[in-house]
């Protein structure tokens, strides 16, 4: 594969193509991922293994963190400073471990060098554990929650990073050579991450200590009132619907329909906040429908009755919506691909649907199983979130740095197919028409019916007893 | 005209494809969240169930110390792998092993002092003295409840038994549980949840009374059963509480609870008394589901005089290792609508939500911080409330 002049990536600049016919590799790579998850699970985070890291936050750290570090390496500085040479040379299996070994190590860099050593120790005492120990808090408090601080950066992160790349195209930095490109990019989102960490976490942090540090944060927060509890969870839900979204509209809706935008700047502009519109929506049906299936948040309370907890699992519901989307899209070849996109998406967005739930459901009532956890829908110190995003981790290795090893291996793309590729970033396949427009009407008159079917329905699944 | 057709038809589809997905994500996003969309969720129903009526109930703290010093607690649970570490594993009396945090089992623990329960409870734990982490860190909680009848006649029941063989030992006797046990005069146990403070004193009770009828959440684990095997347990009553509302007594309510619980313990069981023509009366041993989540059960689900809340006692499960999370802080603006008249707590309550409790004005009864109870914000060991 040779450099592209177009602006086009390593990942887009490949082709996967089967090794075998017929399902066997979906197969054969779906039960790999799950043996090395298993063993994963059992050396890192396991309550029962070996390392033990689900305290649960210094594991729930870990796991965000190589997600956002995975997304750096592979959307934001095109592997860089891996040559693409060398990628395209090396085995998979060595190309799995190499990155990934690389990462974690930059891991570890940027967790114990940036957040604890240099905030902690020069900025913001709650980064630090030992500042934390020094000032009397247990050890173990101490570590959690500095971890939580850290945890919740990489939430932001695991939006603000992927939407730069996917809605904005990298704009105004798409013509820049890698390095300069990647550190721009991540530069600018980190800084911006960092605004929106301090108006949306800050404050959760700050009433975490006694007195509330109200010269500090903002105290008792803004969002109180709208979201019926002080705790940053409300936050976390928002910005987990946006981490999803970002993915659902890179991956299953291949960019649309924001891509029909042909005006460059528009389109960038309309993708990023269409992105956070689309959250919003999600994030507010999750909350409702857990209202609807389980009765009326009532606040104090803890577990699934507490407003807090009903937030977070917005935010949980939705990545199992992701483990569905990215399921479809790297291990089922996106399908169904034969219609055209406009109904190849709305297929797909109900496939996928239809795999989160099932994964959810297969979650709760079996996962505690296996991963060491406890049954029950909400635990004070479990996080679906940790096996799921380590499974969505494994997805990503195997995809991004394996090139689908061993169901899959990389070709590079023809010169039509990529200037096909080249022009996806703009779509001409939907043109305005009546016909589109009466479409679009039925189509929203039918999809506001399937929501009121949805709002009617619920209070009856709320009844099945999905944990026994 | 065909070729018209079909382009009018595919292009009908493709706006009725990205419709269907822009109205439903539309209608999430505009009604969800709206005002309109609460009016319209359904009035839950009071089923009130008619429990009976007490005429008053007192409640003698044991102990609520269930450990001496938190940061030898929360190292031990550091070291061993978190919150999560399955309780008998970590290492802690009487099952520790002496292979260090996280590597020991019941049977290693078990097996050394299996003879030696209940009858020698000395011996054992000098065993543990030497193979558990922190041995002198443990204590415990339990509690005496003396339920008078509307007739007057008196009834008393054990909630939970503690910790510490050697504590637990010296507090039954200060309380005089001990002769109480010996003589048959509480006529039950109820182990409220399988942790470590509340269920492995145990032998400390079968060593005065081994045929106590017990009850017990059905969601203990395998090794909990066995140790109240192992404990010297020779009763035939051992009644596994499986239904959400089990009548103890006339106005004396066990409420199960199915809840997952940190170090592997799943379930716990609260009480409820409704006291004559004063109110409900909710009596917990940790409270893991919450005490508005227990408050809010009650509420829904049984009648109490003057429809009214009137007290509560015990560990509260906010901040018992002195941690804290905002949402603890939506409980303490909270419990004020509930208008609790008095409130005794202790335990995993954790001081600084006492403290908090105090400030919002709520009506604590403060103790006397003897016998190692360190706060007068706490209804202490030795204390007394009575609802």
């Amino acid at each position: 594969m040779e450099a592209d002049n177009r602006g086009l990536s390593y990942l887009e600049r490949r082709k996967l193509v089967k090794r075998w016919d017929g399902p066997l590799p979906a197969v054969a790579n779906t039960l790999m991922i799950f043996a090395i998850f298993g063993v994963t699970w059992w050396i890192f985070q396991d309550p029962r293994g070996l390392m033990r890291m689900y305290t649960p936050y210094v594991g729930y750290m870990v796991c965000r963190w190589l997600l956002i570090l995975f997304i750096w390496l592979a959307y934001i500085f095109d592997f860089w400073p891996f040559n693409h040479g060398w990628l395209e040379r090396t085995h998979p299996v060595v190309k799995g471990l190499v990155l990934t070994a690389f990462c974690v190590g930059a891991m570890v860099l940027l967790i114990d060098g940036f957040f604890m050593g240099l905030l902690g120790r020069y900025g913001i005492a709650y980064f630090s554990p030992e500042r934390l120990q020094a000032m009397g808090l247990t050890h173990f408090y101490a570590e959690e929650y500095a971890t939580e601080a850290i945890m919740m950066f990489a939430a932001i992160a695991s939006w603000l990073s992927p939407s730069w790349v996917v809605a904005c195209e990298n704009a105004p930095w798409q013509k820049l050579a890698q390095p300069t490109r990647g550190i721009t990019i991540a530069v600018v989102t980190f800084f911006l991450g960092t605004i929106i960490y301090f108006v949306t976490m800050h404050s959760h942090m700050a009433i975490l200590f006694y007195p509330w540090q109200k010269y500090t944060a903002i105290t008792p927060p803004y969002w109180e009132g709208f979201a019926n509890t002080v705790s940053g969870n409300f936050h976390i839900a928002w910005i987990m619907c946006c981490t999803v979204v970002v993915w659902v509209y890179e991956s299953i809706w291949q960019r649309y329909p924001f891509n029909l935008i042909q005006t460059d700047w528009l389109r960038r502009v309309t993708a990023f906040f269409g992105i956070i519109a689309v959250a919003f929506c999600l994030c507010f049906f999750l909350f409702y429908a857990q209202d609807l299936a389980w009765g009326l948040n009532i606040r104090g309370t803890r577990r699934e009755m507490a407003p807090d907890w009903r937030w977070l699992h917005v935010g949980e519901s939705a990545i199992f919506w992701l483990v569905g989307v990215l399921y479809l899209a790297f291990f089922c070849g996106n399908w169904p691909t034969k219609y055209s996109r406009p109904v190849n998406v709305f297929l797909r967005t109900v496939i996928s649907a239809l795999i989160g739930m099932a994964v959810y459901f297969l979650y709760y009532r079996y996962a505690h199983l296996f991963l060491g956890t406890q049954k029950g829908l909400s635990h004070p110190q479990q996080f679906p979130m940790i096996p799921m995003i380590w499974l969505i981790n494994l997805f990503l290795v195997n995809i991004w740095f394996m090139d689908g090893w061993p169901g899959w291996k990389a070709v590079p793309k023809t010169a039509t197919e990529l200037d096909e590729t080249a022009d996806e970033r703009v779509a001409r396949d939907v043109r305005w028409t009546p016909s589109l427009a009466r479409g679009l009407a039925v189509g929203a008159a039918a999809g506001a019916a399937t929501y009121a079917v949805a709002v009617f329905l619920l209070p009856w699944v709320g009844q099945i007893q999905m944990v026994k | 005209m065909t070729d018209d057709f079909n382009t009018s038809r595919r292009d009908f589809v493709k706006g009725a494809a990205t419709g269907a997905i822009g109205g439903t994500l539309a209608a999430m996003g505009i009604y969800s969240y709206s005002s309109s969309a609460y009016d319209r969720l359904p009035k839950v129903a009071r089923e009130q169930q008619d429990f009976g009526a007490v005429r008053s109930v007192k409640v003698t703290n044991i102990s609520e110390t269930s450990w001496f010093n938190n940061a030898h607690l929360m190292e031990d649970i550091r070291t061993s792998g978190g919150l999560l570490v399955d309780q008998y594993t970590i290492g802690w009396g009487p099952f520790g092993n002496g292979k260090g945090p996280g590597k020991s089992s019941y049977a290693d623990g078990i097996a050394p002092i299996k003879k030696m329960i209940p009858n020698d409870l000395e011996a054992a734990w000098a065993i543990q003295q030497k193979q558990a982490l922190h041995p002198d860190n443990p204590g415990g909680y339990s509690c005496l409840i003396e339920v008078e009848d509307l007739d007057g006649s008196k009834h008393k029941y054990l909630l939970d038994v503690g910790w510490s063989y050697d504590w637990m030992d010296q507090s039954f006797k200060r309380e005089g549980i001990d002769r109480m046990l010996q003589s048959g005069e509480i006529e039950a146990l109820i182990l409220s949840h399988e942790h470590f403070d509340h269920f492995w004193g145990f032998p400390v009770a079968m060593k005065y009374n081994n045929r106590i009828p017990t009850y017990i959440h059905n969601g203990f684990y395998k090794e909990g059963l066995q140790y109240i095997k192992d404990s010297g347990f020779q009763g035939d009553d051992l009644r596994i509480i499986d239904k959400e509302m089990t009548l103890i007594r006339p106005g004396m309510m066990a409420i199960k609870f199915d809840v997952p619980i940190i170090c592997r313990v799943y379930g716990e069981t609260s009480l409820a008394f409704n006291v004559k023509d004063k109110g409900l009366v909710l009596i917990s041993g940790c409270n893991h589901q919450g005490i508005l989540q227990m408050t809010s059960t009650a509420h829904k689900k049984l009648k109490y005089d003057n429809d009214r809340f009137y007290g509560i006692y015990g560990g509260l499960h906010i901040s018992p290792f002195e941690d804290w999370d905002p949402k603890y802080d939506d409980l303490v603006f909270s419990l004020g609508k509930w208008n609790f008249e008095r409130v005794g707590c202790n335990h995993c309550t954790g001081h600084l939500t006492a403290k908090k409790f105090v400030e919002a004005g709520y009506p604590v009864v403060r103790g006397t911080a003897r016998f190692r109870t360190s706060s007068p914000d706490y209804l202490g060991n030795g204390d007394t409330i009575t609802f």
